[in-house]
């Protein structure tokens, strides 16, 4: 859920459901790392209530589609971490099996 | 510090950081009183007046970006993550913690238990067993679905201490007993039906779990040699236990890790040069060992094993050390700990961690187009 | 024990009285309260005497025993002039009405009040006997009763010249401890005396009938079962109605609060003042020093009865009455020298002094030290009873002897020369077992003194500290807290308020009350609970450290994170981590009994009654007799009970009683909505009136919830001011997360130096592996641990010497910008928990004279809106809100009237379509 104004589409809040400080602080971090992103930040209004919003401000592009950006930035983040990490892991059995051979 | 001119300084290289700074950005300063410069600092311009660029590019990451395995075994992984962001390493940690699913008893059917543990504790007990399948294989289970042979696991507890034995006996994890074929448990409003058809029972199974090919040769068992409860003599327990998918969030007993954290490389720094009596004082006061002697025609103290510091702050307690001593953690550096309950191996859990996230960032994604 | 189903440890005191548990409270008196009065009024002294009519000149009192000299009076009160000068108004007195002889006096009291010389002899100071059956030789010979008189004269213008001299009333050696024997032999005697009343009447007006039919035997004419009924009264209702005694007492039992082993424990060693609380004294509720080791310093109640109860301490003792013959005998062989031979002048003599026992003069003796040792030693080789005592008050020349029941005492290690009497062989055939605490009392290695002799003594807090003229040795300073306070781990680095607050606390806490609290049912209390989990601190406290402790326990360790967090923390609410209540920390068993009952009827009785299955679902949890049956899961409004019941209970008579209309009642279960609870026992039994009794034992499990009340050992108490995910809780290196977080502003106005080193001690025992101990004062014996050793222990681990740890926070994964205090705290959940308490309402039932809404939350009752949340409504400008809840809610009431003859009238709903309603309408009334 996107809160912002048709005039100026560089800020917006936006209201993720189901989410907590897992997704938005990474999120915060991918956008902070953007210079198109001239504030963000994140909230979580209240803690019964599985929601935050995510503030983005940016320099003029339109903020849903660096918020995008950065989604697609943390994903090919972890897609690297995750192909870092499963050849770190074989190497480290190839490794230790040679050193129990 | 002497006032030094403006125009005195030295000229500092492009795209660099001055040094001090550089520190407080990469490094946690442990001081005896207080940690400084905890934050990082993320903003992408955060420098833009020193004329260095603070943004992330994706291909410095890759570049950067390295994994190194300490210790792995079927429960426990010790692993380096090298060059990545607190707030990413904090996500997966979170994630393994709360949202990568596992399978635990929710419903106990407690058809006799005259144990002195209240029915309400023992199937909270039994909550808590870990169960060694993998949740990947089946289903959550919503509110209206039945329990079937795709979304849930039946396993059978009867223990009984007889009466004549005198003693107590303890009731142990393995002692549940996997039913491939659903609950036994007819349900009473079936009671009085016709005998001839199959009577219904608390799941309905259409076939059997153990035809499944995952769980021909591999029956489903739960972590052995917990203790559920100690019988008397002539005392009974008699019960089922459905387990069904779930996540952390819900309950902690869907968990697959019993923790997981991580920690910052320590790092630590001989300001001055320690030598002879104050570097045999350093090495005595360490309780972890961090430093050593060596001898370069005089005795001169090392860190030898700055990775084993656990920041006990016992080397710069004395006045006048922290000026010899820096203690400091990399920003940047996380000794990630992963320990499993058994359900799956800590490798796969964090793979699966990492899917996680990758998933919620593609939602959002879905979501703003 | 054990083989019947009662708890070994369970300490007794207390009474089962119509299945409640009943402890009786003690009440301390001041001394036993005499009924004569020796008083100076405007210079001169009278005796005041409930028996006479008014208050009489002294002198006359004296001449009327046989006193008549002056002079006599004078020498026996003393050489020194002072006590003459006061003493000659009285005597002038006496001579300007003209009195001088014994006869003359008596026939001036006589006049008066009737019999004056038998008040003299029976009423007046009845202890010291004129006669009687002890000593018939004695017959009529006032002058041991002189010699009291003279005593006391003196003892009072001792105080008039010299303010030192006078009696402190809240000095403990001179209060009694009324326990629950004396009381219910006052009780027996009265309830005994009016049932022989009762029986003489009876059998006087069957015996006066001139003729008889049959055989007369009293036995037919006792009754039955008065006392029993008269008793049971007095116990369960507290009230002490003895009007033969003019008492009339009430509280003076009370219920025995369950809700952990020390709490019931701590209720029964209660001290209850006997004159009301009312009253705005600092004297009695100030701390005495002569409390020491007594009566606990701390645990007392806040608030009115502040000081006023008070609570035991750990080892003392209160004394029974003894047999005062043989100490009487033994004291004269040892050289007490009778009165009645002793001239008046020798009374006050400085070379000798005054040995009195329970306040009865026996005599003189020449060498009081002399024979006060002789007396103690006999006392150690168990010739005399342990609990006499043998104080020598040299200030008033007496040696006093006490053997009275009510007095307080403690046992301490004798000391010969200042070496104490237990060598370190005793100590170990102490711990090997083979001696316990009553053979080192039988070998006179301790003994018990009371607070008088305690006076006599030089009692060393340690032996180490003895010197050459130390008597006596404390057993352990900690021995002076009481049950309650012995709880609390380090309690002498806490602020004093604080250790009393936790007294009053660890009476609320939940946890096991016995090893058969699973069998408690049918006599215990309407609600019982205990925690599931229950840890033994891993810092002990004083009690824990001595007793077992393990199966007590009434608490959980928790690991606390002193910080704040998130803002839900305020005024001393504590943030508790999910992750830990999934585990199992803090929850609780409530336990909760409802009863129902087959009736009798002339002819008919209650049946059992089958439960229909076809019905709706309420009833699925019955059994086939209609009771719930045990292990069934129950909800709000399921039915448990089910009976038939017979139309017509009276009538009927000849009718069978299978023939006999019955109907169904039912008794349906109110617990919390949306909640599950268990039946956990069903009993069955027969009641007085031999109807058929069933008690249903329900049992609810509860997990904490946000608003429920957790307090530490130190009288730290907070509630539950949010639940966090444990992904969202700070994190140490170690991994270790902790179970709740405490927010810091809790210390520095509360002082709690307590909790900060149990945080340390424990933590550095976890990491060692070993208890740490908290005991009171335990530093110098090794009773508890120094912080500059825990502090070693936790360096030694890898910890800070100081207890920080460098946290993570679960929110960013960044490091916390300060070392945060965390390590394990014992942590107790208390009995007020928000499921017992919430409550709303929107609308909901009236009362039906009024029409306002019901009170309380037992009958879902109206919250008030009262002065001040009008204020805030009105600060805040909801008119509309305020409107409504003042004018339209409560108030305003729809009628019916009939425009004809303004009669008010109600709509018949059924008959609505055909009667005539033209002249009826609405009115609103408000």
């Amino acid at each position: 859920m996107e809160h912002g104004s048709y005039q100026d589409q560089s800020a917006s809040t936006f209201s993720l459901a189901d989410e907590d400080h897992t997704l938005a602080n990474s999120l915060r971090f991918t956008l902070n790392q953007d210079p198109r992103v001239a504030l963000c930040g994140y909230s979580i209004p209240h803690p019964s209530e599985a929601r935050v919003n995510i503030r983005v401000q940016t320099t003029g592009d339109p903020a849903n589609e660096v918020l995008k950006d950065s989604c697609q930035d943390l994903m090919l983040i972890c897609q690297h971490v995750r192909s870092t990490f499963d050849q770190a892991v074989v190497d480290f059995k190839n490794n230790n099996g040679a050193e129990n051979q | 510090m002497p006032k030094i001119p403006l125009w005195d300084l030295p000229e500092l290289p492009k795209n660099q950081l001055p040094p001090h700074l550089y520190l407080q950005k990469t490094r946690v300063f442990c001081n005896n009183d207080a940690p400084t410069h905890t934050e990082n600092i993320h903003y992408s311009g955060a420098y833009a007046a020193l004329g260095v660029d603070n943004s992330l590019r994706l291909d410095e990451f890759r570049k950067n970006f390295k994994v190194k395995v300490i210790k792995l075994n079927e429960e426990d992984m010790e692993f380096d993550l090298i060059g990545i962001d607190a707030s990413i390493a904090n996500a997966f940690r979170r994630i393994l913690i709360s949202e990568l699913p596992t399978m635990a008893i929710e419903k106990v059917l407690v058809a006799n238990s005259s144990s002195v543990v209240q029915d309400e504790v023992l199937a909270q007990r039994l909550g808590l067993v870990p169960i060694k399948v993998d949740p990947r294989l089946f289903d959550y289970m919503s509110e209206n679905d039945v329990p079937n042979q795709k979304n849930s696991i039946v396993f059978k507890l009867h223990y009984k201490c007889d009466r004549g034995s005198g003693e107590r006996r303890t009731v142990y994890s393995h002692d549940l007993k996997w039913l491939p074929f659903g609950s036994e448990y007819v349900l009473p409003t079936e009671s009085s039906s016709d005998s001839t058809s199959k009577p219904k029972t608390y799941t309905s199974f259409t076939s059997s779990q153990d035809s499944l090919p995952e769980f021909a040769n591999n029956p489903i068992t739960v972590t052995p040699g917990i203790i559920i409860s100690k019988l008397g003599p002539g005392q009974e327990i008699e019960l089922e236990a459905h387990a069904v998918k779930g996540v952390g969030k819900t309950h902690a007993k869907w968990s697959p890790v019993a923790t997981s954290w991580y920690r910052m490389l320590p790092e630590v720094i001989l300001l001055q040069d320690i030598e002879d009596d104050d570097a045999h004082k350093l090495v005595k006061k360490c309780p972890v060992n961090v430093f050593d002697i060596e001898d370069v025609g005089r005795e001169r103290a090392t860190v030898a094993r700055p990775r084993s510091c656990t920041l006990c702050r016992e080397c710069i307690r004395e006045p006048g050390w922290e000026e010899k001593v820096a203690l400091r953690r990399v920003k940047d550096h996380f000794i990630f700990t992963i320990e499993s309950t058994g359900a799956l191996p800590p490798e796969v859990l964090f793979t699966e961690a990492v899917k996680i996230l990758e998933d919620k960032c593609e939602r959002v994604i879905t979501e703003l187009s | 024990m054990s083989p019947l189903g009662e708890c070994p440890l369970d300490p007794g005191g207390y009474f089962v009285v119509k299945g409640n548990e009943k402890a009786s409270v003690m009440s301390s008196t001041e001394m036993t309260k005499s009924k004569t009065i020796i008083r100076m009024e405007k210079e001169k002294v009278y005796l005041v005497l409930n028996a006479f009519t008014s208050k009489v000149p002294i002198m006359l009192v004296m001449k009327a025993m046989g006193m008549e000299t002056d002079q006599e009076v004078v020498q026996m009160l003393g050489r020194d002039p002072q006590y003459a000068t006061l003493l000659l108004p009285s005597i002038e007195d006496c001579a300007s009405i003209g009195i001088y002889t014994q006869l003359q006096a008596l026939e001036f009291l006589e006049k008066k009040d009737e019999g004056a010389l038998g008040v003299l002899r029976d009423i007046f100071i009845p202890n010291i006997r004129v006669g009687g059956i002890k000593s018939p030789v004695r017959e009529n010979n006032f002058h041991l009763k002189c010699v009291y008189v003279v005593v006391m004269l003196r003892r009072m213008m001792d105080a008039i010249l010299n303010k030192d001299a006078m009696d402190d009333k809240d000095y403990i050696g001179n209060k009694r401890l009324e326990l629950s024997g004396q009381l219910l032999s006052l009780l027996f005697e009265d309830l005994f005396k009016s049932m022989n009343d009762q029986v003489k009447f009876n059998v006087d007006k069957i015996l006066s009938k001139p003729s008889r039919s049959s055989r007369f035997d009293v036995s037919q004419h006792l009754l039955k079962e008065s006392i029993t009924v008269g008793l049971e009264r007095s116990l369960s209702t507290g009230n002490w109605d003895v009007s033969r005694f003019k008492m009339h007492r009430k509280g003076m039992t009370q219920i025995v609060t369950r809700l952990s082993f020390i709490g019931a424990f701590g209720s029964m060693t209660k001290i209850s003042p006997q004159f009301e609380k009312s009253r705005k004294v600092s004297g009695p509720r100030a701390l005495q020093p002569s409390q020491w080791g007594m009566l606990c310093p701390c645990d007392t109640p806040e608030g009115e009865a502040c000081g006023l109860v008070k609570n035991l301490a750990l080892m003392t003792h209160v004394t029974t009455d003894e047999e005062e013959g043989p100490i009487i005998s033994l004291c004269t062989c040892f050289g007490v020298e009778d009165l009645s031979t002793l001239s008046g002048e020798e009374l006050h003599s400085p070379s000798s002094y005054l040995i009195i026992l329970n306040g009865l003069i026996l005599g003189k003796h020449r060498r009081p030290e002399r024979f006060a040792n002789v007396m103690r030693k006999l006392r150690r080789a168990g010739k005399v009873g342990d609990f006499v005592s043998i104080y020598v008050n040299e200030k008033q020349r007496c040696v006093y002897i006490a053997s009275d029941g009510g007095r307080v005492c403690r046992p301490l290690v004798i000391a010969d020369n200042g070496v104490s009497r237990i060598k370190d062989h005793h100590m170990r055939e102490l711990k090997d077992g083979v001696r316990n605490f009553d053979s080192f009392l039988r070998e006179g290695l301790i003994e018990y003194l009371d607070v008088n002799e305690e006076n006599n003594a030089l009692i060393a807090l340690y032996e180490g500290e003895a010197t050459h003229e130390t008597t006596h040795v404390e057993i352990e300073p900690f021995t002076i807290l009481g049950a309650c306070a012995g709880l609390i781990p380090f309690p002498h680095h806490n602020q004093s308020p604080r250790n009393t607050y936790q007294c009053a606390m660890g009476k609320q806490a939940m946890g096991n009350i016995a090893y058969n609290q699973s069998l408690r049912s049918t006599v215990s209390l309407n609600e019982a609970m205990s925690d599931g989990y229950l840890d033994l601190p891993f810092g002990l406290s004083s009690t824990a450290a001595t007793d077992d402790e393990n199966n007590r326990a009434a608490g959980q360790n928790a690991t606390v994170a002193v910080m704040s967090y998130s803002g839900y923390d305020i005024e001393d609410a504590i943030v508790m981590n999910k992750s830990s209540l999934d585990r199992g920390f803090g929850r609780c068993i409530v336990m909760k009994k409802i009863s129902a009952a087959y009736q009798k009827y002339d002819n008919t009785s209650d049946q059992f009654s089958s439960p229909c299955r076809s019905q709706h679902d309420q009833i699925q949890i019955l059994d086939n007799d209609g009771l719930a049956s045990p292990g069934e899961i129950i909800r709000h409004q399921d039915v448990y009970f089910q009976k038939e019941c017979p139309i017509d209970p009276k009538g009927s008579m000849k009718s069978h009683p299978s023939q006999t209309p019955y109907r169904t009642s039912k008794q349906t279960y109110k617990g919390a909505e949306g909640e599950t609870a268990v039946v956990d026992r069903v009993a069955l039994c027969s009641d007085k009136r031999n109807n058929l009794n069933v008690k249903f034992m329900i049992r609810h499990t509860r997990r904490p919830e946000v608003g429920d009340k957790f307090s530490s050992r130190h009288g730290q108490k907070g509630v539950c001011g949010t639940i966090v995910q444990q992904e969202d809780f700070p994190f140490s290196e170690r991994g270790i997360c902790p179970d709740l977080i405490m927010n810091p502003h809790g210390f520095p106005s509360r002082m709690t130096v307590g909790k900060m080193i149990e945080l340390l001690g424990s933590k550095a025992g976890v990491s060692c592996g070993r208890f740490h101990y908290g005991s009171a004062f335990g530093e110098p014996s090794g009773h508890a641990d120094k912080v500059e050793d825990i502090s070693e222990t936790l360096v030694k681990h890898g910890f800070c010497y100081n207890g920080k740890d460098f946290l993570y926070s679960g929110i960013t994964g960044m490091p916390l910008q300060a070392y945060i205090f965390m390590g394990p705290i014992y942590y107790q959940k208390l009995k007020h928990m928000v499921l017992d308490k919430m409550h709303a309402r929107g609308m909901g039932p009236r009362q039906l004279i009024t029409r306002q809404p019901t009170e309380g939350r037992s009958r879902n009752g109206g919250l008030r809106v009262g002065e001040m949340e009008r204020d805030c409504l009105i600060a805040y400008g909801t008119s509309n809100l305020i409107y409504e809840r003042l004018m339209i809610s409560s108030d305003p009431f729809e009628v019916q009237v009939c425009r004809k003859c303004g009669l008010l009238g109600y709509i018949n709903y059924k008959s609505k379509t055909r009667v005539n309603f033209k002249n009826i309408s609405r009115f609103l009334l408000s």
